[in-house]
């Protein structure tokens, strides 16, 4: 290993701050030729900002860049490409209805008399496609090609400048098995030639098979660089995730011993969820607990009918005796808040008033359909006196409140409803300590008021606070159900 | 309006966002009125008026229903030629029946049949809307054209052009018409579940389907509801001219009512509009048709203008939206 | 499982449907009349389908990015009054006006670039309101008579080898010309990868802005091009040029199987083959002795199916799968 060697590159008290936000706080990584340096964190600490950084998208507002011992100021994606580095993105860039050529010399096509150059393209493509290891013909279609080979083909893309620099930014989200050993092979290779290459990845198994350092970010900070044989999976997770607050239950574990509320068996969508089973009872605060693309947020998705699925069966049993609903019937039972709260939750030009009567407004109607305003208004104004949002008035834009206050709006407005399933996607993302225990309180109250609830949540910490059992995932799989009494480190060594 | 804002928040920006549409609106309108002044003074005498509104009904009629459809995110170019073929087989109906009673019902079921069609193929079949209300425009001025050979339909019975020529206190049905379905599409809109339910799917469709709302029954509700108001407008405008042809649903139309909508503030990118708006930008349109007539403005010029017209309003509502 | 067939069947005919139909309509006009097969005949549909071929050859590439241009027929007819009036009153050479209106082309089509690509104003808005401008504008400059052409040039556009009419061979190297532009070049590359995914062609660092402005660019020129093909050809301009044309060459890009959502599609094979199908159906009706008045309710059913097979090709209807549930 050539870890001895002089760093190619040093980024050293990176500062970013974005208006309100600070995302990065004296972040520093530093990567040697021949070595790949595994990047962790959990959501939100500052990964992709440090990567953005470096890729030219966005400028630092403090700290250096040093790049073979020169420091480097990146003005744009381009200068970044130029100095050797090289982005394999997360979202592949493939454009299906062209060739794997193509695709690969799509921003800068061998010429030849005035078109492109198809041998010459044909010639680079196999000796690039060969070097990652793809057994794929360059005239075919991306289109016609699965996750894995695209995937390789994005490698592919990345490497014909030959970078000093490779990012790999989660490569193997939705590789099957046999695809993600397959890539482990190209990396290992590319650290054979002597370039450096930073992995990022959410899958604590893959950094102990392929990388030789880790470095750990947390708050947008660095907080760890580690050769990968001076630490374990288990002390990865507490550094990414940092010390649990010790703030206490909010209430005891109560499990229920009520018949179950809904089941769920065989649920399956290719690629995010494998045969899974489930069942909630009311009454009860169940965390699904999983490391980011363990499929958690999929498994909501799939529950509520926002994306198809393959397979499975979902029974309810809130009328009495079982019966097989649809996902989308489901949804109609359910108080849903999920992840993306710009896109999914709130309609943001509308005011707080009409986001609370959403899904409300069959009860604020009359007969003829004419929404009473005067119960709307009062609706929304018990409504943010229960959760404590701030807000000038009941009629304010809720595009303008902060984070927090539309969060408990997005949630706050199914207490009319009264759903009697929950299920709740990272419902405190973004919010402060004191918003947070404000939601968490009002998901025990629901709980308390004989409601089932699904939560999920990426802080630990605060699942502990609420969850009267939790459901393992990964891969797709729910591969554990732990009582409540299970402790941090249990759960730290389920999901290692 | 709020007193006690949070002056850290992008509120009043967002404010004056939206009421910028509307003052530039003001401007034109009193630049409009100034001219109409200084060249007729007769303009604003009240028959003149009323006159105006008179001819602003039947686009303000379109354009009500194109509001619709437009707060979905969506279009509709097929309203004129529905509304002649609605106008068409109503009036053959009546002829052929000898009854004044049949022409409204065939004109707005034809309508609404019409406006079916566009809403399965958008809300259902998940076609792009101007591809398909493009095609259906296509259809049905062909088979309009087809029918009729391009010959005006005459020999209405006269109860049915009395009736609707009728001016209850001086003033003509087809102005009733036009600020009746103003108030009502106004009143739905802002009111009502279903107009709630069609703005929020304009705004975020993806926040309405997990906010309980019925997406795909709100579009297709859209594109029937322009149907209608095609048929309705098919019944007025057959009374106004005493015969229906094909000529009725000439393309210029699509344009004057789309210049309505945006002049109106009615987004193009959904979410964003009030019919009453929209009947105020169908008024505008004509009384800007009607100063360049006066201005010796030939009438190709002023689709000119009008085409401009509307580039710039959707142009500057996108540098205000971004 | 009776539901799978269902899906495969749609799939064949999305795929390979409109060869089918133009197989088919082809069939049913040779045994139904008399001379609809005669070499004459044939090649006088290839003559007269050539313009419309060009025009939406330009316009395929606009399309291509995923988006529309509804002008060109409007385009067409500016630039053609333009370059008439410039012959007739300012003392033009027919090549010095053939060079005037590419140029009105080219500038209505930079119109159009400016504000799809510079302003980001809606494509669809953007034409629709430049169609009918443009069209206002070339009615008042010819105010709406006929232009005939001056006696020289007037032939020109009938001009024939043997059965083969000039035009025929001109429109057949634009269409190849294009091909290579679309298969060949990084430009052509480059625009199919924005219709493929604008969002990743960004990523990649894709000059997406000017690649669309040129293709509105090029859609105004071929617009022109056709424009001038079709005066020649009827010897005149008059004010109906180009009129509808905007639809028929909708018609023909997705009858040819160029996806409207952007991206997918093969000019060479598509373009002939969508316009031929288009024409030959309006030649055959005519040797039936159909109503000409039914020629644009045929054109609308066959779009609005082409569409129909489009957005199944492109997998709008996939997304729609459902849970299969059992008792």
């Amino acid at each position: 290993m050539a870890t001895s060697s002089e760093p190619i590159l040093c980024m050293t008290d990176i500062d970013k701050h974005f208006p309100g936000v600070i995302a990065l706080t004296k972040a520093r990584l530093t990567v040697r030729p021949g070595e790949v340096m595994a990047l962790m964190g959990a959501n939100g600490a500052g990964k992709s900002t440090l990567m953005n950084v470096l890729g030219g998208v966005i400028s630092p507002n403090g700290g250096t860049i040093e790049l073979s011992g020169a420091t480097v100021a990146f003005q744009s994606p381009r200068d970044s490409k130029a100095a050797g580095i090289a982005f394999v993105h997360q979202e592949l860039t493939m454009f299906g209805t062209m060739t794997v050529a193509e695709n690969i010399f799509i921003d800068d096509f061998p010429m030849a008399s005035q078109l492109t150059d198809t041998r010459r393209m044909r010639a680079e493509a196999t000796r690039l496609l060969d070097l990652v290891g793809a057994r794929i013909e360059p005239d075919m279609p991306v289109e016609q090609l699965g996750t894995g080979d695209r995937q390789l083909i994005e490698i592919a893309r990345a490497l014909r400048r030959n970078p000093k620099v490779i990012i790999f930014d989660e490569p193997t989200s939705s590789l099957t098995d046999r695809e993600r050993h397959r890539l482990f092979e190209v990396v290992r290779s590319l650290r054979q030639a002597g370039a450096a290459v930073i992995y990022i990845t959410h899958f604590l198994d893959e950094i102990f098979a392929v990388c030789d350092r880790v470095t750990v970010m947390r708050d947008g900070t660095t907080v760890s660089d580690n050769a990968i044989a001076e630490v374990t999976a288990a002390d990865v997770v507490r550094l990414m995730l940092g010390p649990t607050e010790e703030a206490g239950r909010l209430r005891p574990p109560t499990p229920s011993s009520a018949s179950a509320l809904v089941e769920v068996s065989g649920l399956s969508r290719s690629g995010a969820l494998r045969d899974v089973a489930l069942s909630l009872r009311p009454g009860e605060i169940v965390g699904l607990w999983g490391l980011l693309g363990s499929g958690r947020t999929e498994l909501i998705r799939a529950l509520m009918g926002l994306d198809p699925i393959d397979d499975g069966r979902i029974t309810w049993f809130g009328d009495g005796q079982g019966r097989s609903v649809t996902p989308t019937e489901l949804c109609g039972f359910a108080g849903l808040v999920t992840e993306d709260r710009r896109g999914e939750g709130i309609v943001a030009p509308q005011s707080i008033t009409d986001n609370v009567a959403l899904p409300n407004l069959g009860h604020l109607s009359s007969a003829l359909g004419v929404i009473d305003g005067r119960r709307a208004e009062k609706l929304a104004c018990e409504t943010m006196n229960r959760l404590s949002v701030k807000a000038s008035g009941p009629q304010q834009a809720i595009g303008t409140l902060s984070g927090g206050n539309q969060q408990k709006v997005v949630l706050g407005r199914w207490l009319a409803v009264q759903p009697r399933l929950f299920l709740l996607d990272e419902p405190t993302r973004g919010l402060d300590v004191s918003a947070k225990t404000d939601i968490l309180k009002l998901v025990v109250e629901l709980a308390q008021s004989g409601c089932a609830v699904l939560f999920v949540s990426s802080e630990l910490g605060e699942l502990m606070r609420v969850a009267d059992r939790y459901l393992v995932m990964s891969r797709g799989q729910i591969i554990d159900d732990l009582p409540p009494t299970a402790s941090e480190d249990d759960l730290m060594r389920a999901v290692a | 309006m709020s007193v006690q804002a949070d002056p850290t928040l992008p509120a009043p920006r967002l404010r004056l966002r939206q009421y910028l549409p509307s003052l530039i609106l003001l401007v034109l309108v009193a630049t409009l009125l100034t001219v109409m002044w200084a060249y007729m003074p007769n303009f604003f005498r009240l028959n003149n008026i009323i006159n105006i509104l008179l001819q602003a009904s039947i686009l303000g009629l379109l354009a009500i229903g194109m509001t619709g459809v437009l707060i979905t995110g969506g279009i509709d170019l097929s309203m004129p030629a529905n509304m002649a073929l609605a106008a068409v087989l109503g009036t053959m109906a009546m002829r052929s029946t000898g009854s004044a009673a049949i022409g409204p019902v065939v004109m707005l079921a034809v309508g609404l049949a019409l406006g079916a069609v566009n809403a399965v193929a958008v809300a259902r079949l998940k076609m792009i809307p101007f591809v398909v209300t493009l095609s259906t425009m296509t259809v049905v001025s062909g088979t309009c054209i087809w029918i009729t050979n391009s010959v005006s339909i005459t020999g209405l019975p006269p109860s049915y052009t009395h009736t609707l020529l009728a001016k209850p206190f001086g003033i003509p049905v087809g102005v009733f018409a036009m600020v009746l379905f103003t108030v009502i599409a106004s009143f739905v809109m802002q009111r009502c579940v279903p107009g709630r339910w069609l703005y929020t799917v304009g705004l975020n469709p993806r926040a309405a389907r997990i906010g309980r709302v019925p997406v795909d029954r709100v579009i297709a509700g859209a594109y029937l509801a322009a149907g209608l108001m095609a048929g309705v407008t098919a019944v007025l405008l057959t009374a106004r001219l005493g015969s229906a042809s094909a000529n009725m649903g000439a393309d210029a139309l699509t344009l004057d009512i789309i210049a309505a909508c945006v002049v109106g503030g009615v987004s193009t990118f959904g979410g964003v509009g009030r019919a009453y708006g929209a009947v105020f930008g169908a008024i505008l349109i004509t009384v800007l048709s009607n100063v360049m007539n006066l201005a010796g403005v030939s009438f190709y010029v002023g689709l000119v203008i009008k085409g401009a017209v509307i580039v710039a309003f959707v142009a500057a509502e996108h540098r205000w939206r971004h | 499982m009776a539901v799978r067939k269902h899906p495969s069947f749609r799939q064949f005919l999305a795929d390979r449907g409109f060869f089918i139909v133009l197989a088919l309509t082809f069939a049913l006009f040779s045994v139904a009349t008399d001379n609809f097969l005669s070499v004459g005949n044939v090649f006088g549909v290839i003559h007269s389908m050539t313009p419309l071929a060009v025009m939406s050859v330009g316009m395929a590439l606009v399309v291509m990015t995923g988006k529309i241009d509804i002008s060109v027929g409007s385009v067409a007819f500016l630039s053609t009054s333009i370059g008439v009036i410039a012959m007739r009153d300012y003392g033009f050479g027919p090549l010095a006006a053939c060079a005037l209106t590419l140029l009105v082309g080219v500038v209505c089509g930079a119109v159009n670039g400016v504000l799809v690509a510079r302003f980001g104003v809606d494509p669809l808005i953007t034409t629709l309101g430049s169609m009918i401008a443009f069209r206002g504008l070339g009615l008042q400059l010819t105010n709406s008579v006929m232009l005939q052409l001056p006696e020289a040039t007037r032939a020109s556009g009938n001009i024939a080898v043997g059965p083969v009419y000039l035009d025929i061979l001109f429109g057949a190297l634009v269409i190849v010309g294009f091909h290579y532009l679309h298969t060949r070049r990084p430009f052509g590359r480059v625009l199919t990868a924005i219709g493929n995914d604008v969002v990743a062609a960004n990523k990649v660092g894709l000059p997406v802005d000017r690649v669309v402005f040129q293709s509105f660019v090029i859609s105004g020129l071929m617009a022109a091009v056709a424009g001038t093909m079709t005066a020649l050809q009827l010897g005149a301009v008059t004010a109906f040029l180009g009129q509808g044309a905007e639809f028929n060459a909708l018609a023909v890009i997705v009858v040819g199987g160029i996806s409207l959502t952007g991206g997918r599609g093969n000019l060479l094979v598509g373009i002939p083959l969508g316009a031929a199908l288009f024409e030959f159906i309006r030649n055959g009706l005519t040797h039936l002795g159909a109503d000409p008045y039914s020629y644009r309710l045929v054109g609308g059913v066959v779009i609005f199916v082409a569409m129909y097979a489009d957005a199944i090709r492109t997998k709008l209807l996939a997304s729609r799968r459902k849970l299969i549930i059992d008792g």
